[in-house]
């Protein structure tokens, strides 16, 4: 949970990162074939700039737990992560621990919970949150639940002591929400209820305090390895500042980078459909660029229940809920208060009620029920919407709603709650509208005259009470009244939900089936266990950090 | 390098839009080259307008780094790469500020560079025609506030609405509603100023009489092309209406929590076209003809079921709804 641009001033966004990458990164490539070509793979002579025992990449919800494990295992630790600061996309979670197995709060509310029952659960063949599990994983998680949970209370994470659930797959409830973190200076989405700060700045605290090193804006470009396939992990290559810098693991790497959602090329290895016009949620403060997952692959690592990835079960993909913004992700939005918020541009307007808008595809249609929110809907957003320039991935959708819509939404249609940039247009007929949208993935102008009588259509759906296209329940609302107004809509990716095959100890398995010595991977770039949310990458990160510690150098 | 005998050609390509609206002002990106691969980035270019006007275009800034002058002559330095030579392309491009003739039509402008030496070479004269269609500015339409449904026969109020995609003031121009076989049903002029909120939508109200059978109807508001200061094209946009009986009988509604039985203000009830949302005791009515219908209620983060009636009489009913899970994943807990 670590990948981003490499600090607060330089954007995130795929374009704008390119253009930072081609100006800024090109030096960064020559020196990184000029180190390989000097050092190749398992050179004894290699010269190092870092050492330690074991070296994590990322320093977020399976990172921070690694490094704390590895040291209390005595194991000296480098953290390296790409950000300015730490957290991956924990900081700006809810702070959902979806951890069971019968813990000293479910106790307190007297529920009634096993380790046993959790593998039962997270391995049940009537879900697909489950039922693609790797069980070898699951037992480890379902065992390593209490201790994972008393290990996060004695580093000094704090829970609130309402449960909640049974979520997803489980029986009964498990999920308990952290504390926020109670310094506003130090959280990155503020005043948003984004209590995932308290679990990862308290880790932060305790691995800083029991002597883990945490070098941020420092970015893995490789993993070293000794050549051959029993060849064994020696470390990473990192850039920091321009430079190449080589840090040798004396122990073990431990990848945990957090997943491949917003990387359009990896992700679409599973889904062809999830083309660039898809946000990844938690951009643009963290992405989840499979920098992991491709260095470890490069040196041979396989990936593992690629089913996961494409059950459509969990958050992979999330409806947009705060419209008329680049990123528009459920639970979060960057307040103008948030140090993200010259990158994010604008809150987005909140829609409480889908009544009050239409979505239309980049043909200006229609393409489903507006209320609905599940995998039909996006496979309808995602569907070929008759553009020939375009023919993987649906495009940009757009909500449209009228005067009267913004005011019983009570929304402001204006900066700093929509970013006219590209994402948000009004217009005082609904044919200008159409003439008005443009989106560098909008391909093609949207027709007036299609939109004005997508927009007629609907209205006489209004007007007889039925949705005769898409069974919209009880279409409430016309769009009628001026000005009109179009706001970014489109799918936004969260959850990676598949990764590196690793064994129950989290090391990395080859292509070949056989474990890569040295190596390790947690958290959302780990393949294998679907869980959404925090809980399996706080386990594996402990699994992994205990078992790297434990190797012999 | 000497200068040859035989003239190297200048050739002028122009890109730019192939229609525009009246009056209105776009641009020409153009670009002179040499088949031989000269630099001519430092040619002027003479544009003739459609009414003869004439304008030099100097040459654009040079970038930096200025790309290198490719070899020219003879073959001599074949070793120009295509990306050398788009940067030289880049170089050479200059826009060409243009305003549109307010005569709509197809117009021609005329690039031309007379003859001249670049490149220690003799280039020969270049000429390129560039026609332009010459379209109105385009109008749309708004109608809105239309009652829904209204009863046979009665006279009902809409608002309709134009605007001019060049902001014209569209005051006094005339504007109309047809039904599905293009006759008037009413007509009016447009207002003196623009509707609330909007940059230049002109608007009225207009008074229709509902027709005398129930049903959906699909009519136009009709704008028609005008001169004003520029032409404008015409505009048409369709609308729907619902037309219902007469009522006869009066349905009470009162929606409540199924937990508590308090009652929900603000929820929307439909009946088929009819629709009503209740006050603060829960309660909604709405005066309907005889019939069978599906009563639905709608409110937002509650879950209702659908109810099957008949009315044949004056009915009251009581609905229990719902609340949903909070759709947002995280909003079970609040701080």
């Amino acid at each position: 949970m670590d990948k981003h641009a490499t600090d607060r001033g330089r954007a995130a966004s795929g374009k704008v990162s390119r253009r930072v990458f081609l100006s800024t990164g090109a030096a960064g490539v020559t020196l990184v074939g000029t180190a390989q070509e000097a050092m190749p793979q398992g050179a004894a002579q290699r010269n190092w700039d870092r050492s330690a025992d074991v070296v994590v990449v990322g320093a977020g919800v399976a990172g921070l737990p690694a490094a704390v494990t590895a040291r209390d295992h005595g194991a000296s630790v480098i953290v390296v992560d790409e950000n300015y600061d730490i957290g991956g996309r924990g900081i700006l979670s809810g702070g959902r621990v979806h951890l069971g197995g019968g813990h000293a709060l479910q106790q307190k509310a007297g529920i009634k919970d096993s380790a046993d029952q959790v593998f039962a659960d997270w391995t049940r063949h009537d879900t697909p949150d489950a039922r693609y599990s790797d069980r070898d994983l699951v037992r480890v998680f379902a065992d390593e639940n209490v201790p994972t949970f008393n290990f996060l209370v004695e580093n000094g994470v704090k829970f609130n002591e309402r449960p909640i659930g049974p979520e997803r797959a489980s029986t009964v409830p498990r999920t308990f929400v952290t504390v926020e973190w109670p310094i506003p200076s130090q959280l990155i989405a503020p005043g948003r209820g984004r209590n995932g700060s308290g679990l990862v700045r308290q880790l932060e605290v305790a691995a800083r305090q029991k002597g883990a090193e945490i070098l941020l804006q420092h970015e893995m470009k490789s993993i070293v390895r000794e050549p051959g396939r029993a060849g064994k992990v020696l470390g990473i290559t990192a850039s920091h500042d321009g430079k190449i810098i080589n840090i040798e693991a004396r122990k073990g790497v431990i990848i945990a980078t957090g997943g491949h959602t917003g990387n359009v090329n990896f992700r679409r290895i599973f889904d062809p459909r999830l083309t660039e016009e898809y946000q990844q949620a938690c951009m643009p403060y963290v992405h989840q660029g499979a920098d992991g997952e491709l260095a470890a692959m490069e040196i041979g690592a396989s990936l593992w229940a690629t089913a996961n990835q494409t059950a459509e079960a969990g958050a992979a993909i999330t409806k947009t809920r705060h419209v008329g913004c680049r990123w528009g992700y459920a639970t979060l939005v960057y307040q103008p208060e948030s140090p993200m918020f010259h990158l994010a541009k604008a809150t987005g307007l909140t829609v409480a009620d889908w009544q009050d808008v239409i979505f239309i595809n980049q043909a200006g249609r229609r393409f489903w029920n507006e209320a609905d929110g599940s995998y039909k809907f996006f496979a309808a957003a995602m569907a070929y919407s008759g553009e020939p320039s375009k023919l993987n991935g649906g495009g940009p959708i757009w909500a449209i709603f009228d005067a009267d819509a913004a005011a019983r939404e009570k929304w402001s249609p204006k900066p700093p709650h929509v970013d006219p940039d590209g994402f948000f247009f009004s217009a005082d007929t609904i044919a200008e509208l159409a003439s008005k949208i443009r989106n560098p993935h909008q391909k093609q102008p949207i027709s007036g005259a299609v939109l004005q009588e997508t927009v007629n259509r609907y209205n006489g759906f209004v007007a007889a009470g039925i949705d005769q296209d898409f069974k919209k329940p009880n279409p409430m609302y016309k769009i009628e009244t001026p000005p009109f107004y179009a706001a970014w809509s489109t799918p936004i990716l969260h959850d990676t939900l598949t990764g590196l095959r690793t064994t129950p100890s989290a090391e990395v398995v080859d292509i070949h089936g056989e474990v890569i010595p040295g190596l390790y991977c947690a958290g959302e770039s780990q393949g294998g266990f679907a869980q959404h949310g925090l809980a399996r990458c706080l386990v594996f990160g402990r699994v992994a950090g205990r078992h790297a510690a434990k190797r012999t150098a | 390098m000497s200068v040859g005998t035989s003239p190297h050609a200048t050739v002028i390509a122009a890109e730019g839009p192939a229609e525009v609206a009246v009056g209105a002002e776009f641009v020409l990106k153009v670009l002179v080259s040499c088949p031989a691969g000269c630099d001519l980035s430092g040619i002027a270019i003479e544009v003739m307008a459609p009414d003869n006007a004439t304008a030099t275009v100097d040459p654009p800034a040079p970038l930096s780094p200025t790309p290198p002058s490719p070899a020219c002559g003879g073959g001599q330095g074949s070793g120009t790469g295509e990306a050398r030579e788009e940067a030289a392309d880049i170089a050479a491009a200059r826009r060409v500020p243009l305003k549109a003739p307010i005569q709509v039509g197809e117009h021609v402008w005329c690039l031309s560079c007379g003859a001249h030496k670049s490149s220690d070479w003799h280039h020969g004269a270049g000429l390129l025609r560039v026609p332009v269609r010459i379209r109105p500015h385009e109008t749309s339409l708004a109608v809105w506030a239309i009652p829904s449904p209204v009863v046979t026969g009665r006279p009902f109020a809409i608002k309709v609405g134009a605007k001019s995609a060049a902001g014209f003031d569209l005051t006094g121009m005339p504007i109309a509603v047809c039904d599905g076989a293009g006759a008037v049903l009413a007509s009016g002029v447009l207002g003196d100023g623009p509707w609330p909120g909007t940059t230049a939508l002109y608007w009225t109200e207009l008074t229709l009489t509902a027709p005398a059978k129930a049903g959906m109807f699909s009519w136009s508001v009709e704008f028609a092309a005008v001169d004003l200061a520029l032409p404008h094209q015409g505009s048409s946009s369709r609308f729907s209406i619902a037309i219902v009986d007469p009522p006869e009988h009066r349905l009470t509604v009162k929606v409540v929590a199924q937990e508590t039985a308090a009652p929900i203000e603000n929820a929307q009830v439909r009946l088929g076209a009819y629709r009503a949302a209740t006050g603060g005791s829960g309660l909604a009515e709405l005066m309907v003809p005889k019939g069978a219908y599906d009563l639905n209620i709608w409110k937002s983060g509650y879950h209702a079921p659908t109810t099957s009636i008949v009315i044949d009489a004056d009915l009251a009913v009581e609905i229990a709804i719902t609340p949903t899970p909070e759709e947002n994943p995280d909003a079970a807990w609040q701080m």
